[in-house]
């Protein structure tokens, strides 16, 4: 890479730039709405004056104007800050379910493979169990198990993820166990846990640091799927699918308290999905050659070959 | 004889799948805090008495294990027990709200595969960069737009602000929402998976002999790609459950998803088990039958 990235900054060669330093419009955009999601979230006390949860029972369904700049809810509550505080909670839910997911799919996962045969055939016999389950129902399920609030909320989305996180780790670290280097490291009596941390941690970590990316929208399109069915986080700490869900109800006399959350959600569900997308082309080029020949040689279920294209799509 | 193995041992593996979601699910169900004594006990104003009587007539008291076993004996034979609430056999409740769901499922998914094959195809044989772009919207729409997101649009632009179609009750908004979001999911892997399918020699001859594009396509190209449409129809499932979920709710549809819902809210147990053991079933069911003809046509899994 530091070869490659020398020569082309050298004037004589008259090379194209690295592809690397182009960085397109629609990248630019999506880092941009990102950054203003976690700024207003974490500046939300200062944004604005009002609470996200003071009722005005005078000033219902109030369109944008005056006091209130994005008008109010079937509550008379401010909408702007609902969507300051929004992003708050929204993002937090979604990044610490996401981590929940790795913490349990890539993290049981690796140390399953690194263990050998049968404690790698055990755990995925069980997330084979439960896979059959669409996510979100899985979801549903752990939540009317757990009861609701923040925090099984949080756990039920990492542990609905999970599966999915599981089965691409496996597929990256059995493309990385099979390479020269590694049978080489483990020929020289390397310790398993020493291979794993120095050989291929190292080579996956792109792979699944793009996975996260990709989890990360899906996340919070689920979390906004179980606060429509109400289930999803409590009423103190509004997340924009709880505000889209509770606006859902009244679109005839309040349009404007369901499209901002809505809008925002789809930006940034949008703009993490095209960051992810951008990670995965610039962090894991080889993926996609190296995964059909992988898939070739061990390809033992139908459904799991196309999941993990599907997870990258 | 290896395939038959094969076959078998996808068979066993659904039978698994299904026991252990419904173990899963009566586990939940009995954890989740607050039964529903509680709850009719805070509506009604139960006694202390009246609600360990209840408990006792409902078989609440007894352990996990036995109430399982008894729940299953009976589920085995066709008896999902009578909703608390309702007081009604909960097989005739599902009985009702099936053909609903069914129906909405049904009409989405054969939508969404469709659109998806008809725009993979058509990219396949005349390719364009407005069809490469249609291709990438759909899928970016179906990973950025939740189901209920387009639905609550699709509300407000085509029943509030055009005054086109009734609320509530119309099948054709949740059927299209949900078919456009299936067909994103797959529409992409399909493209990729024809796109490689051109590159076949037979392709290759059927170009040489002068075939018309459109012809190549479907005689040609559609069939060797015909495992992967079936792997990826089985992958729509997911969504089209939660899909059904979030417009049953939203269109007011009498389905399975509204039943569910509204027994969890009333922690109505026999209807979650017996709505969500269905669910299961007719999951893994579905995808075991198409994990079986997928080797059954592809030998190469086998």
């Amino acid at each position: 890479m530091a070869i490659q990235a020398v020569s082309a900054q050298e004037p004589g060669l008259g090379r194209a730039p690295s592809p690397r330093r182009h960085w397109p419009a629609g990248l630019i955009l999506s880092c941009a709405i990102v950054l203003g999601v976690v700024a207003a979230g974490l500046t939300a006390p200062w944004l604005t004056a009002n609470s996200p949860l003071d009722q005005d029972l005078l000033q219902l369904n109030k369109a944008p104007g005056g006091d209130f700049p994005l008008g109010t809810d079937h509550l008379g509550r401010d909408v702007f800050a609902r969507l300051l505080y929004g992003a708050r909670s929204t993002l937090g839910i979604s990044l610490a379910g996401t981590a929940i997911a790795f913490a349990i799919g890539a993290g049981a996962g690796l140390l399953a493979l690194t263990f050998g045969r049968w404690p790698a055939a055990v755990l995925f016999a069980l997330i084979d169990l439960v896979r059959a389950l669409p996510g979100t129902l899985l979801a549903l399920l752990l939540i009317v198990g757990l009861g609701s609030g923040p925090g099984p909320l949080t756990l039920a989305l990492g542990i609905s993820f999970a599966p999915l996180v599981a089965y691409v780790t496996r597929a990256t670290y059995r493309r990385e166990a099979a390479r020269d280097y590694v049978q080489a490291a483990a020929s020289f009596c390397g310790g398993r846990l020493h291979i794993l941390q120095r050989h291929i941690l190292p080579n996956i970590a792109g792979a699944l640091v793009t996975q996260a990316a990709i989890i990360l929208p899906r996340c919070i399109v689920t979390e906004s799927v179980l606060s429509f069915l109400g289930v999803g986080s409590s009423p103190d700490a509004p997340t924009w699918g709880r505000m889209i869900a509770d606006s859902s109800r009244f679109v005839e006399r309040a349009p404007h308290a369901i499209l901002v959350p809505l809008v925002a959600l789809v930006l940034l569900t949008l703009a993490l999905s095209t960051i992810g997308n951008h990670l995965r082309r610039s962090l894991d080029p080889v993926r996609d050659a190296a995964d059909r020949t992988a898939e070739d040689a061990d390809d033992d279920q139908p459904a799991e070959r196309a999941r993990p294209q599907l997870a990258t799509a | 004889m290896a395939r038959i193995v094969a076959v078998l041992a996808s068979l066993l593996r659904g039978l698994l799948q299904a026991a252990f979601i419904v173990m899963l699910t009566f586990f939940l169900c009995r954890v989740m805090p607050g039964d529903v004594v509680d709850v009719l006990g805070l509506e009604g104003g139960l006694t202390v008495e009246q609600q360990v009587e209840m408990r006792r007539s409902l078989g609440l008291d007894q352990s996990l294990p036995r109430q399982f076993a008894d729940w299953a004996g009976q589920a085995l034979h066709g008896d999902f027990g009578r909703s608390i609430r309702f007081d009604r056999p909960v097989g005739e409740m599902l009985a009702t709200a099936l053909p609903v769901t069914a129906k909405l499922a049904a009409l989405s998914f054969c939508f969404g595969i469709g659109l998806a094959l008809l725009l993979a195809i058509a990219a396949t044989a005349r390719p364009s960069r407005w069809l490469d772009a249609t291709i990438d919207f759909v899928n970016t729409w179906s990973i950025a737009v939740p189901t209920f997101c387009a639905g609550v649009a699709a509300i407000l632009v085509f029943s509030i602000w055009l005054g086109w179609l009734p609320v509530i009750g119309g099948l054709l908004v949740p059927v299209l929402v949900i078919g456009v979001d299936n067909a994103g999911q797959v529409v992409k892997s399909l493209r990729e998976e024809l796109r490689e399918a051109v590159m076949l020699p037979h392709v290759r001859t059927a170009r040489a002999k002068g075939l018309s594009p459109w012809r190549i396509a479907f005689a040609h190209v559609l069939p060797a790609a015909m495992p992967i449409v079936l792997a990826l129809s089985g992958l729509v499932l997911g969504g089209l459950v939660a899909g059904s979920l979030t417009m049953e709710v939203l269109f007011a549809l009498p389905g399975l998803g509204s039943l569910t819902l509204n027994a969890i809210h009333g922690r109505d147990y026999p209807i979650i088990l017996a709505a969500v053991t269905l669910i299961a079933v007719a999951l893994v069911a579905i995808n075991t039958i198409v994990d079986m003809l997928h080797r059954l046509v592809d030998p190469r899994l086998a």
